[in-house]
C-alpha cells in the first residue's frame, strides 16, 4: 500500500490498463489509487514549485513597498510604489551598470558564436591529424573550475604585451587590467561551447557538404553558407548560455576592474547590498527584480534550447 | 567520443594513399576554423591552469616577483587554522547541498516525467533559480534572512518557533547558506535527471509490466539503473559547483560571522587579492582541485559498485 501511494510512481498505473485486467482481485483499490496518486503528485509539484518561486515573489512584493513599510514584516505592499524603480535607478549609477553589462554580453557572445562553432564544426566534420587528441584537450579544459583560474588569469591579463604600458615581454604596466578587453577577450570562446557545437555538427550528414564541394563551393563557404544555417539550434543554445553567464558574472569583473565606468550590473547590486549603513530594501529588491527579469524571460522563451543544450552536454558527454 | 575512434582511420588513410586535393583543402580549412578557439583556450585556460600549479611552489605576490620555495606553501597551509576551517566549511557545504539536492531533484524529475498537465510550467518554476544571477538571488535571501522583518523568521513564528538571527549566528549561517545552495542548484540537477528518464525506453517498462513486475520492481530494476549515467554527471557538476561557491558568500556574509562561512574560494580570494599572496592562494587552489578530484573519484567508485550489484 505504501508503495502504491508513492506520489511519484502511482500515476504510472493509468497507463497500465493491461495489468489491471490481469489481476482482477486488486482492481478495486487500484482503480481509486491513480486518482489519489495524481492528487498527491500535483500537490508535491505545486508546493515544491511554490517554494521555488517564493523568494522571487517576495522580492517583487518588497520592491513595491515604501521604505517605512519594511521596518516590520508585511506580506503585501500597502500600495504599488513603482516610484521605487525610478529611485533605485537614481540611487546608484545603475543605468551605467546596465549599459556595461550589455556591452559585456554582446562583446562576449558574438565572437563566441563564430569561434566556438567554427571549432566545433572542424572537430566534427573535417579530417585533421590528431583530432581526437584535440577533442580530449577541450574536454580536459572543460572540467577546470573557473575559480582555480582567477589568480593566474589575472596575471596573464596583466601581462599582455604592449598593452597598458607593458613592454614587449608584458612587464612594467597593467596590461588589460581595468579595460574592456579584460572583461571580454578571456571569454570570447569556451571549451564547453566548442564541445556543444561539435556534438551538434556530428549529427549532421556530410552529403550536403559533399554536394556543395562538387559544385565548387570553398570549404569555408560550406561552413558559413551551408552547415552553419543547419546548426541554428546549436547557435541559439550557445548564445543563450553565454548571454546568461555573461550577464550573471560577478567575480571576474570584481577582480579585473576597479574603474566604476566598467563595472557591470551584478557588481552594482553587490555594492548596493553591502552599502554602508542601513540597506534600502525596497530599492535593492527593485534592482534585483530588474537584474533577474531579463534572464527569466530569456529562459521562458528559450527553454527548449536551454534544455536541449544541457541534455546534449550532460548525457551524451 | 566518436572522433577518437575516427582518428586512427583518418591517419591510416593519409599514410596509405596520398591525400587528394579535396582532402587537403578540407584539412587546411579545419585547422583555420579550429585555430582561434585553440589559441584562445591555450592562452586563457591552459596556460593559467599551469601557472596556478607553478605559482603554488613560489612565494609570489600579486605585485612583484616571487622565488621558488618548494613545498613551503603546502606545509604552511597544513598548519593554517583559517584555511583548515575553510576547507572544513566547504566540505560541510558540499555534503549539505549535493546529496540533499540530488535526492530532491530525482523526486521532482520522476514527478515531472509522469503524464501530467502543465509540465512545462512546473519545469520552469524549478529551473528559474538556475538562470537568475547568484548576486541578485543572494540579495533576496539576505532580505529573507533579515532578523527583524524577514520572511524566514515569520515562517518560524507561524510554527511557533523562536526567532533566529540566521546569517549573523555562527552556528546557523552555514546551514542557512546550504538551504540557498540546495534551492538554487535544484533545477540544473532536475533537468539532467529528466533528460535521462526520458531516454529510458517505454518498451522496456512495458515488457517488465507484462512480465508481472510490480511498479516498485520496475522502478528498482528499470528506472533506477537508467539514471546511473545521470547520477555521475550530476554528482561531478554539483561537487564542482559547490566547491566554487563565492558570489553567495560575498554578498550575504562576507565569510562571517567569525569565519563561519569563510569557504575555500573566499579564503583564496582574500589571500590573493587582499593580502596579495598569489603563491599561497595558488597552493590553496591546487588543494581545492585535489579535493574535487578525490570526491569525483569516490563518486565514480561508488557508481561502479552499484552497477556490479
Amino acid at each position: 500500500m505504501a508503495t502504491s501511494l508513492d506520489p511519484v510512481q502511482a500515476p504510472a498505473l493509468t497507463a497500465g490498463a493491461v495489468g489491471q485486467f490481469a489481476d482482477p482481485t486488486a482492481s478495486s483499490p487500484r482503480r481509486r489509487l491513480p486518482q489519489l496518486g495524481r492528487i498527491a503528485l500535483y500537490l508535491v509539484l505545486s508546493v515544491g514549485g511554490f517554494l521555488m518561486v517564493v523568494p522571487f515573489l517576495w522580492m517583487f512584493l518588497t520592491s513595491l513597498k515604501s521604505l517605512s513599510e519594511v521596518n516590520t514584516f508585511s506580506l503585501l505592499p500597502e500600495g504599488f510604489r513603482w516610484q521605487n524603480y525610478v529611485d533605485a535607478l537614481n540611487a546608484a549609477p545603475f543605468g551605467l551598470y546596465f549599459r556595461n553589462s550589455l556591452i559585456v554580453v554582446v562583446g562576449q557572445t558574438l565572437p563566441t558564436l563564430a569561434i566556438a562553432t567554427a571549432a566545433g564544426y572542424a572537430l566534427a566534420q573535417l579530417p585533421m591529424r590528431g583530432k581526437g587528441k584535440i577533442l580530449n584537450y577541450f574536454i580536459a579544459l572543460l572540467v577546470v573550475p573557473f575559480q582555480v583560474l582567477i589568480v593566474p588569469l589575472f596575471l596573464v591579463v596583466r601581462a599582455i604585451p604592449l598593452a597598458g604600458g607593458n613592454d614587449i615581454l608584458g612587464q612594467g604596466g597593467t596590461g588589460w587590467i581595468n579595460t574592456w578587453w579584460a572583461l571580454i577577450i578571456p571569454f570570447i570562446s569556451s571549451p564547453l561551447f566548442v564541445f556543444l557545437a561539435r556534438q551538434f555538427f556530428v549529427s549532421l550528414p556530410a552529403d550536403l557538404a559533399d554536394a556543395a564541394r562538387v559544385d565548387g563551393v570553398t570549404e569555408l563557404g560550406i561552413f558559413v553558407r551551408i552547415m552553419a544555417p543547419l546548426a541554428k539550434p546549436a547557435f541559439v543554445t550557445i548564445a543563450l548560455f553565454n548571454v546568461e553567464s555573461a550577464w550573471n558574472g560577478f567575480i571576474w569583473p570584481l577582480v579585473a576592474t576597479s574603474d566604476e565606468r566598467l563595472r557591470p550590473l551584478q557588481f552594482g547590486l553587490a555594492t548596493f547590498a553591502q552599502g554602508a549603513g542601513t540597506i534600502q530594501w525596497p530599492l535593492l529588491m527593485a534592482m534585483s527584480t530588474l537584474a533577474t527579469l531579463p534572464m527569466i524571460l530569456l529562459f521562458v522563451f528559450g527553454q527548449r534550447y536551454f534544455i536541449a543544450g544541457l541534455a546534449n552536454t550532460g548525457i551524451k558527454g | 567520443m566518436t572522433a577518437i575512434k575516427e582518428a586512427p582511420a583518418s591517419r591510416g588513410a593519409a599514410t596509405s594513399r596520398r591525400p587528394s586535393g579535396v582532402e587537403r583543402a578540407k584539412s587546411r580549412a579545419g585547422w583555420i576554423l579550429l585555430a582561434p578557439a585553440l589559441i584562445h583556450s591555450f592562452i586563457f585556460i591552459a596556460v593559467p591552469a599551469i601557472i596556478a600549479v607553478v605559482l603554488s611552489f613560489t612565494d609570489a605576490r600579486i605585485v612583484g616577483r616571487g622565488g621558488f620555495i618548494g613545498f613551503d606553501n603546502y606545509i604552511e597551509l597544513a598548519g593554517d587554522t583559517k584555511f583548515l576551517r575553510a576547507l572544513g566549511s566547504t566540505l560541510i557545504y558540499t555534503a549539505g547541498v549535493v546529496p540533499v539536492g540530488m535526492a530532491i531533484a530525482i523526486v521532482i524529475a520522476l514527478a515531472l516525467n509522469q503524464n501530467i498537465r502543465a509540465r512545462g510550467f512546473f519545469r520552469t518554476l524549478f529551473y528559474v533559480p538556475v538562470v537568475t544571477s547568484t548576486v541578485a538571488v543572494a540579495a533576496v535571501w539576505l532580505w529573507i534572512y533579515n532578523p527583524s522583518a524577514g520572511l524566514a523568521n515569520q515562517v518560524l513564528a507561524l510554527f511557533g518557533l523562536e526567532r533566529s538571527s540566521w546569517l549573523t549566528d555562527p552556528d546557523i549561517a552555514l546551514p542557512a547558506l546550504i538551504v540557498i545552495g540546495i534551492w538554487q542548484g535544484l533545477g540544473a540537477k532536475m533537468i539532467i535527471y529528466l533528460a535521462a528518464l526520458q531516454g529510458i525506453s517505454e518498451e522496456l517498462i512495458e515488457a517488465a509490466r507484462l512480465d508481472g513486475a510490480s511498479r516498485w520492481q520496475i522502478f528498482w530494476n528499470v528506472t533506477w539503473p537508467g539514471l546511473a549515467p545521470a547520477h555521475f554527471f550530476v554528482l561531478v557538476t554539483s561537487i564542482a559547483s559547490s566547491f566554487q561557491v563565492f558570489d553567495l558568500v560575498f554578498v550575504t556574509t562576507g565569510g562571517g560571522p567569525a569565519n563561519a562561512t569563510n569557504v575555500l574560494t573566499f579564503d583564496i580570494f582574500t589571500n590573493a587579492f587582499q593580502r596579495l599572496q598569489s603563491g599561497y592562494a595558488s597552493a590553496e587552489t591546487v588543494i581545492m582541485l585535489i579535493f574535487v578530484g578525490i570526491l569525483i573519484y569516490l563518486g565514480r567508485l561508488s557508481q561502479r559498485e552499484t552497477k556490479d550489484n
